[in-house]
């Protein structure tokens, strides 16, 4: 009434408190609305319903967008790496020139013996030690979020790509599909702290799972403490699962640390790969039988922490902990040979 | 005088927009200040609360929030719910700062920043993505916050400097300007 006679509410309070009641309930509405995509997303995962669709949608719709954005960076990737050779010091540079010629040496002696293979090959007709069947992909974009450790490449369902598929570059395994739209996927790279993958050391055969952190390094857990693993040694794919083609290489062991009273070693790993360089990467679509790991290797595995678990029971017989060792035991062989790869257990475990 | 031209302010607003869709899609995922990424959602939300504020800061808060959902891999409705939020609370309290106080708009970003990204994080957190508080305030919340402010910083500047720009009006609010609601009502 008071405003009608036009009397004791100025006009601006008016105008102020119209909008910010209209600002109120546009506010409820649409709180409400992401509380309840927020928990029917959720809810859904990567079942494949409306939100993934919608998402992969909007991924096709992006990627040029993607692209743009990729070539338009790519010439400041090797910023880093130019600030580090201006600040290296002398002692620095000197063994990179040592470690140069060596590999120069090195490279020689790898060019004669790849020629060599290359006769040996077509005059038996073999085919190559990882005899991946692939499709080239390259990679467009980083990580959107924070969160995750993910990377977009340009090909997606249209070209056979499917949720799982893991990835390789040039060095080795660099991680699994877990989105895929019609003309690009994202990839979750194996440092992604979601990220775990049945590995073993190359040389030794010591299993474990190669899990993946948030500051970029990797360690194989569940390598039981009288296995062999030295600094240096080869970390490849061990196969278990079906996903990672057995024997691809993943990483270096950078450090080996044994705790006093501890079953297993807590390795760190340097990963070979590196994604910075948007390089080409290769898609494995699909796994011929001699990659896949055999009934005897998963037998192994399970042997291991098997005699893992007697070993831990002989040495601490009588202590206190035996009990917590066995449950430690058959809970790491479960996740060695039951699990086998996986990155993100939900999405593999959906597509498993 | 001011003469509001809703026209050129929608296309301005469009431009913006336009621009922090490919910032977003396009260059963010490419810089990474180590794990953290610049959010250009959370950059678009805070110019238009800090100028237009009310109504349609909302309804650009809960559009932003989507589009960034939908570009990551996270659950879907997280980021919106928190814009929305967000640019309900700034639209309210700091409408029509951007254009004639930068420090304070630039301060009062941080905040809506720092609340935002520690929010979604920790939600993050909360549903099971991560196993050490700690690595998601230091490794990420803090990164992102610094990337993201630092974005933010070069567009308050712009516009809170910017002569001819029908986001500025050709000059500063006056304090009456600014008690009859925005200037820069979109009319939608």
């Amino acid at each position: 009434m008071a405003l009608a006679k036009g009397g004791t509410t100025p006009p601006s309070t008016r105008f102020r408190r119209t909008d910010a009641d209209g600002a109120l309930r546009t506010c409820i509405v649409l709180l409400v609305v992401s509380l309840v995509m927020f928990t029917a997303s959720v809810r859904e995962g990567d079942s494949g319903g409306v939100f993934s669709t919608t998402r992969g949608i909007w991924m096709t719709i992006t990627t040029p967008i993607r692209w743009v954005g990729g070539a338009l960076t790519a010439p400041f990737e090797g910023l880093g790496n130019v600030i580090d050779n201006l600040t290296a010091d002398q002692e620095h540079l000197s063994d990179l020139k040592a470690e140069n010629e060596r590999l120069v040496a090195r490279n020689a002696e790898l060019e004669e013996a790849e020629q060599t293979a290359r006769r040996l090959e077509s005059l038996l007709g073999l085919q190559s030690l990882y005899n991946l069947q692939s499709t080239a992909a390259r990679i467009i974009s980083g990580s959107t979020d924070s969160w995750s450790s993910t990377v977009t490449i340009d090909k997606g369902t249209s070209a056979g790509l499917a949720v799982g598929m893991p990835v390789t570059d040039s060095n080795g395994a660099i991680g699994q599909i877990v989105k895929c739209g019609p003309a690009s996927s994202t990839v979750r790279l194996i440092t992604d702290e979601n990220s775990a993958v049945s590995a073993m050391i190359q040389s030794s055969r010591a299993q474990g799972v190669l899990r993946g952190s948030v500051d970029g390094t990797l360690h194989l857990t569940l390598v039981r403490t009288d296995q062999m693993v030295e600094v240096g040694d080869t970390v490849v794919t061990s196969g278990l699962g079906g996903v990672f083609p057995k024997g691809l290489p993943v990483g270096k062991v950078l450090s080996v640390e044994r705790t006093s009273g501890s079953l297993y070693y807590e390795i760190e790993v340097e990963p070979l790969s590196s994604t910075e360089g948007f390089e080409e990467v290769l898609v494995i679509t699909s796994l011929t039988e001699d990659q896949k790991a055999t009934a005897a290797d998963v037998a192994e595995a399970d042997q291991q922490d098997t005699t893992a678990g007697t070993a831990a029971q002989t040495s601490e017989e009588g202590e206190a902990d035996d009990e917590s060792a066995d449950e430690d035991t058959e809970a790491a062989s479960d996740e060695l040979v039951a699990d086998g790869d996986y990155q993100d257990t939900q999405d593999i475990g959906d597509e498993g | 005088m001011q003469v509001k031209d809703n026209n050129r302010n929608r296309r301005d607003f469009a431009l913006l927009a336009v621009l922090c869709l490919f910032l977003q899609v396009a260059i963010a995922p490419n810089i990474a200040l180590g794990n953290g990424r610049a959010n250009m959602a959370l950059v678009f939300v805070g110019i238009t609360s800090l100028l237009v504020g009310g109504q349609i800061s909302v309804l650009c808060g809960f559009i932003a929030g989507l589009v960034f959902d939908l570009s990551t891999t996270g659950p879907i409705g997280l980021m919106a719910f928190l814009l929305t939020l967000g640019s309900f609370v700034v639209g309210i309290e700091a409408r029509n700062r951007l254009a004639d106080d930068f420090r304070g708009s630039l301060t009062i970003f941080a905040i809506l920043a720092l609340a935002v990204s520690l929010a979604y994080h920790v939600s993050m957190f909360l549903v099971g993505e991560a196993t050490s508080l700690i690595d998601v305030v230091f490794l990420r919340t803090i990164p992102t916050l610094v990337l993201t402010i630092l974005a933010f910083a070069p567009f308050a500047y712009v516009i809170s400097h910017a002569t001819g720009s029908a986001l500025s009006l050709k000059g500063k609010p006056s304090k009456s300007a600014r008690s009859h609601g925005s200037r820069y009502d979109l009319d939608i």
